[in-house]
């Protein structure tokens, strides 16, 4: 066990500094393989029999990957076919450099036990350890390390076992260099191509694959398409030097030749460039970041109004896109001109898998097939797949391999079939792909960290945490809820004084920082809800049983006690872990009906009461001080138990015990802020609500003003009083739409770093600070607030990470964006289940209200179902009615009608299915009838689709 | 240490045998001590070397970081000296007790070595009037047993040698921008002529001989002595009196001559040895102060 | 770019070495004449420099004498080579100044100063080379000084810097380590009796880690004792062979 020998290895980094770091070689690095007898290994991973069936290794045998095998070809190496493969610690490092992404799923495949892929740390072996040469690239060096140990390895298994029927091993590269070389060492080497197609009874992988280059130059043709892209040290000094402009590509969702390039500027200073034609848009995809070139401004163009969508088939490459080009350019005017550029080169790919539909060949026998992504704002993508049939009418996964100077469409690869278009499961897995949202099983890794069953709470726990068992805890939460992340109690002190706790679970004592559950969870960052199902952030195990506070059995809690008087004032504040059991887990109607009955008087019950009665006054407080009740339509299906179709919707409605939960969450989100804020002030995780600028009350005033109410947006305090005080006469529902709108004028709320950030105030709450404490099963941001409150505590460990300010920052980042992503795919979720409950309804015919006024269209909230729809005015097909829209109504006059906003309407709603991938809930005028543009009264929905109904 | 005590039997001892040309320890009047150099021994440094003379232990590390030329000659890099008197060497040295004698040994050295005579200046200028190579060379005292300026002289010669700087290109762009990029191969470097690069002699005036390399007790019989820097060509490029005595102009000429004589014998076995050291690359078994 | 992993899944770390594993230690005593006791060590790269001279009379202010046992003087200076970026000056500054007061006490707490009431033991010690750990080797190197100077101590003072990461102790860090963001401490034991002469640690770690911590530095501390025992032995060894000649 002793150190063998001691090298120097020198890195120079940053100006001139010299780095010398130790690096030991060890000769009891073993082997990994279960044949070997001379490594003294406790455990092997490699298997004896390592047998993958192909034509070209018809003997058992070991799989050595090189780096960019592994950083290319993930998709493939993640079946399950392919196994026994030795991961180099050389090409570990590489990937970890390269691709963090690739890196975790490299690390979660090592980590499942079935795969047999094992790492061999060649770096600090003894035998297998180089040193570069002079005058070789560190990557030559590398390579190098890569054949040594192939080779230490061949020469390794071949003197344990005998004979012929030995393990071979196989290096896997497609570096034509490094394969000559290898094979100069008398190794056995093969591409990854040749191999992958070599393998018998698995051709599918063959559509992974993703293209190499010479593929690539085989289908591109001849002439040049674009201009070259500038090398990366070329466009990092034109950015220097101020000639060229870094921003984010962001493609147009309605023209395929146009584009804009965000630049990110100091604070709000932020500007736009656009990109017109696919010359300057230089096989840029969206969400790249990349280099541009502002055009001499004469050549400036207006951003267009045309919809054009990419629809040229594979065969006649370029010719289509400068007929359309033409298009374009007739429709500029010289006043709407904006700075105009072209890309230059690409800083930075961010390619992902794509969803999608495939576009079969006209074709019969081509294997070569264009896939239409489902994001209109991604281009067109060219494949190889030998299931073209198979495949179509499904919803596919593309990646993109890369894009030739020489080739009209980016050039990627099957990754997987998501099942057929239009079929819930496979939707709900494109809007969750499509929306970023993590959903995939959670790895061995990940799961490992989980705590062996039967869980049971040792004599060392108790002592940590306060027994709070006797307490009479309850939770309320909505039906058919699993996680439940709260309880509450409420008893009276001898003082006459009240003891309110909020119980949280306790899930910062089951995720421990920095571990696989830690990290996915911290990269979920939220559970997502859609409609029917839930994504969890946690493992089952815990989400809904460990960490959750159900009824009856013994609970881990992270307690928040305050100590109050009957006027609901906080006397005391204390923080503690425990252990709690709770007595009942309530719906809110339960709980409800329990306060309300008057024959009830047992703990529960009467600590509701208690409960209820300091909710109360403290909203009242909380109103008094200027939090706004807003509003926003929910909707609720209730699910078919058989189908899970959706058989009816209703909107979400409020119970008093609804807000009665609330409040306290509120209550103990502020007290856990300002403890962690005074404890941590520089690195607390709190969230704040910026107050909106006043222009994004404009629609909100002009709307009101409609009505003759004047709504006062100097405050929170002012907004808050002028909402309650609008009423109209004859129109309850007012009052609600006035709250609708006056949501949408709001910012986003944001998780924020203290230490980054100086303005903490929370707009909408009408508190100084604010924070998430009361659903760490479902938001990871309160579980970094768990971990911080119990170091404030005492009752645990910090950890660097925690109190480093910037990497608290990027985690709020990640956090940020998975929330909003989830509120989409939420709203996706609803969207499409909405068309699906229209599509077995047919036509319905409802009373609706005007929401927004365009100059083209109005949209149109039905309250019924929460459903939000566009009626447009102009359609391709008609002559459109005559349209006069007036911007300070705003009011949009059709023909003879005028339409204001809160106007109420009648619509008949149904669904257009003509494009299968965007499937839309269509919207028709039936009252005002305006002669021409409004529809008849529909027939009622067809009998048949009832029937199917009832079955 | 830095000075020894020594009675008046002793002082008369040492200059009897100084006069008869044979001295303490055996040696005659121009002779060295047994000298031990090494380079390479302090890793993270771009040069280093060690150099022991008696009881004399000096280590010299050398830094490249990128500077600013000097105004007045934009196209030269430079070298900046700082000597540490640790206390290792000597208790006296102790917190601030090192300092004067370390300013002492430092402003000779810019005055010895760093000026294009010496050292080739231009080849550290990266690009001129923005970007030079600066040497920080750090001499750090571990023991005196007499003869500093000789000791660090060669330990310097030595590490100058040894000193390997990243080779950097310059990339400029069209506004004429310029970026300095550094080479990614650890093994491309350059190295600096070392050629001319002076050796010190410290001539010491015990009764009317003039002594080389004395030892502390033999340094308390002297009254004056003369420090010269000499080239492997036997030029002289600085001379400097030391010591509280004073000298006649006669004796100064016959110690510049004898100094003279003396320091180009010092160069070619130094430079043979440091020759054959690098000849060794890494196959060179380090001893440092392990041996 | 990624950070750096400084514990690799199969348990190695960036130079590696398994958690528990202490660099390779290289010593030399004896290395100076002039000085009463000297030693140079090599903790992997990191390189120190001892001497010891004492115990002599006190030097400077007679006021600073103690009437019962010795006084013990410290100063802990860098080259300015030392660390990557060249440091301006070798000692005098906070650090230095800290570092020096640090290893006053541990001597204090080790060397029979009773023995020689009214004098002085100083001791010097010089970082070469810093790779991490720079109190520790100092610690080590100032021992293995003080022994070749002959004055008696309780014990060998033996330190160790250890970190904690990924629920596991690291021992004997190097600077990568140090400045990677564990949270390392500092610990100077007296292998046979047990007891901590110095222990000191900045980081924020939760109290109930600090035992296992403790507990890797111990074992640590007390493998380097095994190492430095061996140097004595050996230097004693040669120096017999020597006389005896």
């Amino acid at each position: 066990m002793l150190k063998s020998k001691t090298f120097v290895k020198k890195t120079r980094s940053g100006g001139v500094m010299k780095v010398v770091r130790e690096h030991y070689l060890r000769d009891d690095i073993w082997c990994g393989s279960e044949i070997c007898t001379e490594c003294k290994q406790d455990s092997t991973v490699l298997q004896r029999d390592a047998c993958i069936e192909s034509n070209l290794c018809t003997f058992p045998h070991y799989l050595v990957p090189d780096t960019n095998v592994v950083l290319h070809q993930i998709d493939v190496l993640e079946d399950p076919v392919i196994c026994n493969v030795i991961i180099l610690q050389t090409v570990l490092q590489e990937v970890r450099h390269r691709s963090a992404p690739v890196y975790k799923r490299l690390k979660d495949i090592i980590h499942e036990q079935g795969r047999h892929f094992y790492t061999f740390t060649n770096e600090h072996h003894r035998e297998t350890f180089i040193e570069r040469e002079p005058g070789e690239s560190a990557n030559d060096r590398n390579d190098r390390a890569i054949r040594v140990a192939v080779k230490w390895y061949s020469q390794h298994l071949k003197t344990d076992e005998s004979g012929p029927d030995g393990v071979r091993v196989v290096l896997l590269t497609n570096d034509q260099g490094n394969k000559q070389k290898a094979e100069d060492n008398g190794l056995l080497v093969y591409r990854f191509e040749e191999y992958i197609k070599s393998l018998i009874a698995n051709t599918e992988l063959v559509d992974r694959l993703a293209l190499s280059n010479e593929d690539k130059n085989e289908i591109a043709s001849s002439k040049i398409l674009f201009p070259e892209h500038l090398p990366l040290s070329k466009i990092q000094a034109g950015i220097k030097s101020g000639s060229f402009i870094q921003g984010t590509f962001r493609a147009s969702r309605d023209n395929y030749l146009e584009a804009t390039v965000f630049v990110q500027g100091e604070g709000e200073d932020s500007n736009e460039v656009l990109i017109q034609g696919l010359q300057n848009l230089n096989r840029a995809v969206h969400q790249d970041v990349v280099a541009v070139q502002l055009l001499p401004k004469n050549q400036w163009v207006a951003p267009s109004s045309v919809v054009l969508q990419d629809e040229g088939a594979a065969k006649d490459d370029d010719v289509d896109g400068d007929e359309e080009e033409k298009l374009l350019k007739q429709s500029l005017t010289k006043s709407t001109r904006k700075a105009t550029g072209k890309v230059v080169g690409i800083i930075k790919r961010s390619w992902r898998p794509f969803c999608g539909m495939l576009n079969v060949s006209q074709i019969k026998e081509s294997t070569r097939h264009l896939f239409t992504p489902a994001d209109r704002r991604i281009p067109r993508i060219r494949i190889e797949t030998r299931q073209a049939s198979t495949l179509a009418g499904q919803r596919i996964m593309v990646a993109i391999d890369g894009w030739p100077k020489d080739s009209r469409y980016p050039n990627g690869h099957f990754v997987r079939s998501l099942g057929n278009a239009g079929e819930k499961d496979t939707e709900e897995e494109v809007l969750l792909l499509e929306h970023d949202v993590p959903h995939q099983a959670f790895s061995q890794a990940v799961l490992s960290f989980l705590p062996k069953m039967p869980w049971i709470i040792t004599p060392e726990d108790m002592a940590q945490r306060q027994d709070l068992r006797h307490l009479t805890v309850c939770s309320v939460d909505p039906p058919g809820c699993t996680d439940i992340d709260d309880a509450l109690h409420c008893r009276e002190l001898e003082n006459g004084n009240l003891e309110v706790g909020v119980h949280i679970a306790d899930v910062s004592h089951f995720i421990r920082p920095g571990n696989a559950l830690d990290k996915e969870a911290a990269n979920r960052g939220t559970t997502v809800y859609l409609c029917g199902k839930r994504i969890d952030m946690v493992p089952e195990l815990l989400s809904s049983n460990l960490c959750s506070l159900r009824s009856n059995v013994e609970r881990f809690a992270f307690s928040c006690i305050w100590e109050m008087n009957h006027n609901a004032e906080i006397l005391k504040t204390r923080f503690t872990k425990s252990v709690i059991n709770s007595k009942a887990s309530l719906t809110y109607a339960e709980a409800q009906m329990r306060i309300d009955d008057t024959n009830k008087n047992d703990d529960i019950t009467k600590s509701l009461r208690g409960l209820n009665k300091l909710a109360k006054i403290l909203k009242r407080k909380r109103i008094e001080n200027g939090a706004l009740t807003l509003s926003s339509l929910e909707v609720r299906f209730h699910i078919d138990s058989e189908t899970h179709d959706p058989i009816d919707l209703q909107t979400k409605e409020l119970k008093e015990t609804n807000s009665m939960v609330e409040e306290f969450m509120l209550l103990a989100n502020i007290s856990v802020a300002q403890k962690i804020y005074d404890e941590f002030p520089e690195c607390a995780l709190l969230r704040k609500h910026p107050a909106p600028p006043p222009s994004n009350y404009d629609i909100l005033m002009k709307a009101a003003k409609s009505k003759n109410v004047t709504i006062h947006v100097d405050s929170a305090k002012a907004l808050a009083d002028s909402l309650d005080g609008a009423k109209v006469d004859g129109f309850q529902y007012f009052n609600t739409l006035l709250r609708i709108l006056a949501t949408r004028c709001m910012m986003q709320a944001v998780y924020f770093c203290s230490g980054m950030d100086s303005d903490f105030h929370h707009y909408g709450l009408a508190s100084p600070i604010y924070t998430h404490f009361t659903s760490p099963i479902r938001r990871y941001a309160d579980i970094i607030v768990h971990r911080l409150l119990a170091v404030a505590i005492g009752a645990d460990s910090t950890y660097p990470d925690l109190m480093d300010k910037h990497k608290q920052s990027a985690l709020c980042n990640n956090l940020n964006y998975r929330h909003k992503m989830s509120q989409y795919a939420q709203r996706a979720s609803v969207a499409f289940h909405t068309q699906l409950f229209f599509k077995t309804r047919g036509i319905l015919n409802e009373e609706g209200f005007v929401l927004f006024v365009r100059k083209n269209a109005i949209i149109v909230l039905i309250p019924k179902f929460g459903l939000e729809g566009t009626v447009f005015f102009d359609s391709k097909d008609k002559a459109s009615p005559k349209l006069v829209f007036d911007e300070e109504g705003p009011t949009l006059k059709v023909e003879q009608h005028t339409f204001n906003i809160f106007d109420k309407v009648k619509v008949t709603i149904s669904l257009d299915d003509s494009n299968i991938q965007h499937q839309k809930i269509r919207m028709a005028l039936i009252e005002p009838v305006i002669p021409g543009v409004s529809v008849p009264v529909p027939e009622a929905e067809p009998q048949a689709k009832k029937q199917k109904l009832d079955r | 240490m830095a000075t020894a005590q020594v009675s008046e039997a002793e002082k008369v001892y040492i200059l009897h045998g100084i006069r008869d040309d044979l001295r303490v320890d055996g040696r005659g009047c121009e002779d060295y001590r047994h000298m031990e150099v090494e380079t390479d021994v302090v890793s993270n440094t771009d040069g280093s070397a060690k150099v022991t003379l008696g009881h004399t232990a000096v280590l010299v590390g050398v830094k490249a970081e990128i500077g600013k030329p000097r105004p007045m000659i934009p196209d030269e890099g430079y070298l900046e000296f700082f000597v540490d008197c640790s206390a290792n060497a000597t208790p006296e040295f102790e917190g601030r007790g090192g300092e004067e004698l370390g300013t002492e040994l430092s402003n000779t050295l810019y005055k010895v070595f760093n000026n294009q005579h010496s050292l080739d200046l231009r080849s550290l200028c990266i690009s001129p009037g923005e970007h030079c190579w600066v040497l920080y060379v750090d001499v750090l005292l571990l023991q005196c047993d007499g003869n500093l300026y000789d000791a660090i002289s060669v330990a310097i010669k030595a590490a100058l040698f040894n000193t390997k700087i990243p080779k950097v290109h310059i990339s400029s762009d069209d506004e004429g921008g310029k970026e300095i990029e550094l080479s990614d191969d650890p093994y491309d470097c350059m190295r600096l002529d070392v050629e001319n690069v002076p050796c010190m002699v410290t001539l010491c005036k015990i009764g009317h001989r003039h002594v080389v390399d004395v030892t502390l007790q033999e340094k308390a019989c002297s009254v004056a002595s003369l420090v010269i820097s000499v080239t492997h060509k036997g030029v002289i490029t600085c001379t400097r009196k030391v010591g509280r005595g004073s000298l006649d102009p006669e004796s100064i000429c016959e110690m510049t001559e004898a100094g003279k004589r003396v320091g180009k014998a010092l160069h070619s076995p130094l430079m043979k040895l440091l020759q054959q050291e690098e000849s060794l690359g890494k196959k060179r078994q380090k001893v440092g102060f392990l041996g | 770019m990624a950070g750096l992993e400084l514990l690799t899944d199969q348990g190695y770390r960036l130079d590696g070495r398994k958690a528990s594993e202490l660099r390779k230690f290289q010593a030399r005593m004896g290395v100076f004449a002039q000085a009463d006791g000297s030693a140079y060590l090599e903790q992997g790269n990191t390189k120190a420099l001892a001497v010891v001279y004492g115990p002599h009379e006190i030097r400077g202010s007679r006021s600073r004498a103690l009437h019962d046992r010795a006084v013990i003087n410290c100063q802990y200076s860098m080259a300015t080579f030392s660390t990557a970026e060249r440091k301006r000056r070798p000692h005098g500054d906070r650090k230095s100044t800290e570092m020096s007061l640090h290893l006053k006490q541990t001597f204090e707490a080790a060397v029979m100063t009773q023995l020689f009431p009214r004098s002085q033991i100083d001791i010097y010690v010089k970082i070469l080379q810093s790779d991490g750990g720079n109190y520790s080797v100092c610690v080590n190197a100032a021992t293995l000084a003080v022994i070749d100077a002959g004055i008696p101590m309780r014990d060998y003072v033996c330190a160790c810097t250890v970190g904690f990461v990924d629920e596991t102790p690291l021992a004997d860090l190097c600077y990568a380590e140090e400045s990677g963001g564990v949270s390392s401490l500092a610990l100077a034991l007296l292998p046979r009796g047990g007891q901590i002469a110095l222990v000191q640690m900045d980081a924020r770690l939760h109290q109930d880690h600090l035992e296992t911590l403790i507990e890797a530095a111990m074992t640590a501390c007390k493998g380097v004792s095994k190492v430095l025992d061996e140097v004595v032995r050996q230097h004693l060894q040669e120096a017999s062979v020597h006389s005896r000649e």
